[in-house]
C-alpha cells in the first residue's frame, strides 16, 4: 500500500489521461447515444423522434441484419486466421533453431503496410480480367474449375476481403503469443517430457494453460478489432456486391454519409459499442469458466 | 471515484447541450447579389472536387494570381478532394458545422436543394444576370445545375458529352455494327461475347458508370421527367417504362455484356481494356479526349477507334441528339460570406475563365468561345467537340444526382445484382420501389 501522501500524487497524475479518455472516447460515446434518439440529416433542425429508430433498425432494415450477420461471419473468418494462424506459428517458431528473426520480421511485415495498399494488392490478387494471383495458382494446379471473379460472387466475397484482414494482423498476434510462448519456464516442459508427455499433452498441459492470460488479452484485442472492421472491406468492394460483404461499420458510415441520416447512423454506432462490450464480456465469462474449471 | 463519474457526466451532458444549441446562425439575404461596400482583399477558400492538376484548377489559381496583383493581400485558397464520396463526407460535414467555405462545389443533390432552401446559397441565376454573363452560358450546361423547380444555385466550369466509343475492328470481327436502337445492345453482346470479345468495359468499383445505363431506356421511353417523378414516388419502376429498363438491365447481364468481374474493377481498369483493344464498347464523356481522341492512345487501336451517341428506341419520345451532357459538379457560393470581395473576383474570374478553358481543348460552358483543337488530336477531336454544337434541347440526367442518397446507394448495389443475375427483376423492382416509398418522402417533402 502506498502512503497517504502518494496515493493523491498518483491520482493526481492519473486525472488528465482520465480526462483525455473521457474527451475522446466517453464523450463521442454519450454524443452518439444523445442523436440516437433524433432524426437529423447534419443541416436540418434536430427532431427528437424517441425509440424510433430503435425500432427501426431491429425490426423494419433487412440491410441492417444482413449487415450484423456479415459482421459475425467477418469476425469469424478474422478470428481463425489471426489467432489460429499466430497460435500455429509462434509454435513452430519456438522449436526452430535458425533464422527466427527474419521469419518474425516477415510475418509482421503486412501489419506495417498501409491499408490502402493491401486493398490494393487484393484487388489485384483476386481479379479474374485480367488473370490475378490467386486464379492463375488454382489454374497451374488443375483446380481451374474453382477460378472465379471473387470479389464480384456473392458466395466468395465476404470470405475474400476477411482474409486480407486476417492475413495483416496474424503477425502481431504471433509476436504477442510468441513472447508468452518462451516465457513459459523450461524446468516445467522438461519436468513432464520426463513423466512421458506427449507433444500435445505438452501444449494443452502446460503451455496453453501458461499463457491464458496473454491468450485472452489478444482473444480480446482481435475481436474488437474485427467487429470494428471496416476499411479493407470499404476499400476493396465497398459492401458489395449488394450487400454482400457490408458490414455494420461500412453501413452506419454510409448512413451518416451518403445517406445524411446521423440519427440512425448513431443509432448502429450505439449497437456497436453494445455488441463489443457484449463480446468481450462474453470472452471473459467463456474463458474463466473454463479456468475455475 | 463515484463523484467524478458523476461530474464527467454531467460535464458531457452540459457540453452536449450546448454544440446542440450551436450551429445555425443567420444566413445573409441569398438573393442579394451585388453587396455594396469596400472591396476588402482577403484570402478566401473554395471547397472543390476537381482533378488536383486539372484545367479548372490551374486556370483559376492563374486567374486568382493575377487578381492578387491588383488586390494586394487577395488569395484563393484551393481544397480539393477529387474523390467524390470523400469529398461528399467533407461537405456535409462542414455544413453540418455551418463551417462552409466562401465557394464550394455541389451537385444538385437533395441535400444542396436543402442547403438552398436554408439560404446558404447565393441564387446563381441572379448572380450571372448581375455579372452580365448569364447569356453566354449554354441553356443546356446551366440546365444541368438546376433543381427540380428550375431555380439556379450553382455555376458551371465545365461542358461535357457523353458517348459510346467503340472499336471498330472488334465489331467487325463479331459481324455486328453500330447499334440503332437500345434493344439491339443485348444480342450485339452475344455476338462480340461468341467472337470472344469483351463486348462493353465498365468501371464498377465507381458505380455510376453502370447507373447510367439504367437511366437510357426511361429517357427514350419517357423522356427527363421520368427520373424527377419516379424519386418522388409519383412514379415507379413497376411503370412501363420503369418495367423496360429493369427487364433490359437484367438483358445486358444474361448477354455478358460487361467483363467478368467488373464490379470490382475500376476507372482506369476499364479504360485499359479498351484502348488496349480487348473491350468492343466503352461509354465514357469528353473529359477523356486527351487520352481517346489524341496520339496518346494506344497506336494499335487508334484508327479503329469510333464513337456513337446514345441510340434511341422504336417510338422514342426524346430524339437522336438529346443525350448525357452534364456540365460537371458546379460550384455554390456560400450566402453568409459573400460580400463585395467574392462578388468582385467572381466578376473578374467568370469573364476571363471561359477563354483560358477553351484554350486547353475542353468544351467551355459558355458559348462565347472557341476551344481550341490540340496539335496532336485526331480528327474524332473535332467529331466530338462539333456534336456540341447540334445538341437537342432535353437532356438526360445521371441519376445519381437525382434520387435521395439512399435509394441511389440501394440502386447502385442492387444494379450489381440484378446485371449478374443475382436476383430476378422482380425483386429488383420490388426492393427499389419499397426503397423509394421508405426514403423519398424525407427528402422530397
Amino acid at each position: 500500500m502506498l502512503p497517504n501522501r502518494s496515493r493523491t500524487s498518483v491520482l493526481v497524475f492519473l486525472l488528465p489521461p482520465l480526462l483525455l479518455y473521457c474527451a475522446a472516447v466517453l464523450f463521442p460515446i454519450l454524443q452518439s447515444l444523445f442523436l440516437s434518439f433524433f432524426s437529423w440529416n447534419g443541416i436540418s433542425e434536430m427532431e427528437f423522434v424517441g425509440l424510433a429508430n430503435y425500432v427501426r433498425m431491429l425490426t423494419a432494415d433487412d440491410i441492417f441484419w444482413r449487415s450484423f450477420f456479415n459482421a459475425l461471419l467477418y469476425l469469424a473468418i478474422c478470428l481463425v486466421l489471426q489467432l489460429g494462424g499466430a497460435l500455429v506459428v509462434a509454435s513452430l517458431l519456438t522449436s526452430l533453431r535458425r533464422g527466427r528473426e527474419l521469419i518474425k520480421t516477415l510475418y509482421l511485415l503486412p501489419a506495417v503496410i498501409s491499408t490502402v495498399a493491401i486493398a490494393f494488392l487484393f484487388v489485384r490478387i483476386y481479379s479474374i480480367d485480367p488473370v490475378g494471383l490467386l486464379n492463375q495458382l488454382l489454374h497451374w494446379i488443375g483446380l481451374g474449375s474453382f477460378e472465379r471473379a471473387w470479389l464480384s460472387d456473392v458466395n466468395t466475397v465476404l470470405a475474400a476481403v476477411s482474409a486480407p484482414e486476417g492475413w495483416r494482423f496474424t503477425g502481431l498476434y504471433m509476436l504477442i503469443i510468441y513472447a508468452a510462448l518462451i516465457a513459459v519456464p523450461k524446468e516445467l516442459e522438461e519436468a513432464a517430457v520426463l513423466d512421458g508427455a506427449s507433444k500435445w499433452t505438452l501444449f494443452t498441459k502446460i503451455r496453453f494453460p501458461y499463457i491464458r492470460p496473454v491468450w485472452i488479452t489478444t482473444t480480446i484485442m482481435a475481436t474488437t478489432y474485427g467487429l470494428r472492421g471496416f476499411d479493407i472491406p470499404y476499400l476493396m468492394t465497398n459492401g458489395g456486391p449488394g450487400q454482400s460483404s457490408e458490414l455494420l461499420t461500412t453501413y452506419m458510415y454510409k448512413t451518416a454519409f451518403t445517406s445524411t441520416d446521423f440519427g440512425y447512423a448513431s443509432t448502429i454506432s450505439v449497437f456497436i459499442v453494445i455488441e463489443c462490450l457484449v463480446a468481450v464480456g462474453l470472452i471473459l465469462f467463456m474463458l474463466k469458466r473454463k479456468a475455475d474449471s | 471515484m463515484k463523484k467524478l463519474f458523476r461530474a464527467a457526466a454531467v460535464a458531457a451532458a452540459a457540453a452536449l447541450a450546448l454544440t446542440a444549441c450551436g450551429g445555425g446562425g443567420a444566413a445573409s439575404d441569398p438573393s442579394n447579389v451585388s453587396p455594396t461596400g469596400e472591396i476588402k482583399p482577403r484570402e478566401i477558400s473554395w471547397l472543390l472536387s476537381r482533378p488536383a492538376d486539372g484545367a479548372v484548377i490551374n486556370i483559376m489559381k492563374k486567374l486568382a494570381d493575377d487578381y492578387a496583383k491588383e488586390h494586394p493581400g487577395f488569395a484563393l485558397n484551393l481544397i480539393t478532394t477529387p474523390d467524390r464520396p470523400s469529398y461528399i463526407q467533407k461537405l456535409e460535414t462542414l455544413a453540418a458545422a455551418n463551417k462552409l467555405p466562401e465557394l464550394f462545389d455541389t451537385d444538385a443533390t437533395p441535400f444542396a436543394r436543402e442547403l438552398a432552401k436554408q439560404g446558404k446559397m447565393v441564387d446563381a441565376d441572379k448572380l450571372l444576370k448581375s455579372l452580365d454573363v448569364y447569356d453566354d452560358y449554354r441553356p443546356g450546361a446551366l440546365d444541368y445545375q438546376r433543381f427540380d423547380d428550375g431555380s439556379l444555385y450553382m455555376i458551371p466550369f465545365q461542358f461535357e458529352l457523353e458517348f459510346i466509343w467503340y472499336n471498330k475492328a472488334l465489331m467487325e470481327k463479331a459481324g455486328v455494327s453500330v447499334p440503332k436502337s437500345l434493344d439491339d445492345i443485348p444480342a450485339m453482346c452475344t455476338a462480340l461475347r461468341n467472337a470472344g470479345i469483351t463486348p462493353i468495359a465498365i468501371d464498377g468499383q465507381d458505380q455510376w458508370p453502370l447507373e447510367r445505363y439504367v437511366a437510357y431506356q426511361p429517357f427514350r421511353e419517357a423522356g427527363p421527367d421520368f427520373v424527377q417523378k419516379l424519386k418522388k414516388g409519383e412514379a415507379s419502376f413497376s411503370d412501363e417504362a420503369g418495367q423496360k429498363t429493369v427487364k433490359w438491365m437484367a438483358d445486358l447481364g444474361k448477354a455478358k455484356c460487361f467483363q467478368e468481374g467488373f464490379s470490382a474493377q475500376g476507372y482506369s481498369d476499364a479504360q485499359n481494356q479498351f484502348t488496349s483493344g480487348q473491350a468492343a464498347m466503352y461509354n465514357i464523356g469528353t473529359w477523356e479526349l486527351p487520352s481517346l481522341a489524341t496520339d496518346k492512345l494506344n497506336s494499335e487501336v487508334r484508327d479503329d477507334i469510333d464513337f456513337f451517341t446514345l441510340p434511341t428506341t422504336e417510338g422514342s419520345v426524346t430524339a437522336a441528339n438529346e443525350f448525357v451532357s452534364p456540365s460537371g459538379i458546379g460550384m455554390a457560393v456560400n450566402s453568409k460570406t459573400y460580400d463585395p470581395l467574392v462578388s468582385d473576383f467572381l466578376k473578374f474570374a467568370l469573364e476571363k475563365y471561359p477563354a483560358e478553358y477553351a484554350a486547353t481543348g475542353a468544351l467551355s460552358p459558355t458559348t462565347n468561345v472557341q476551344t481550341a483543337i490540340p496539335a496532336n488530336a485526331t480528327p474524332l477531336y473535332k467529331k466530338a467537340l462539333e456534336t456540341a454544337d447540334t445538341l437537342g434541347d432535353k437532356q438526360a440526367m445521371p441519376w445519381d444526382t437525382q434520387l435521395d442518397p439512399t435509394t441511389n446507394g440501394r440502386l447502385q448495389q442492387e444494379l450489381v445484382l440484378l446485371v449478374q443475375g443475382n436476383i430476378t427483376p422482380e425483386q429488383f423492382t420490388k426492393t427499389m420501389d419499397d426503397a423509394i416509398k421508405q426514403n423519398a418522402p424525407k427528402f422530397f417533402k
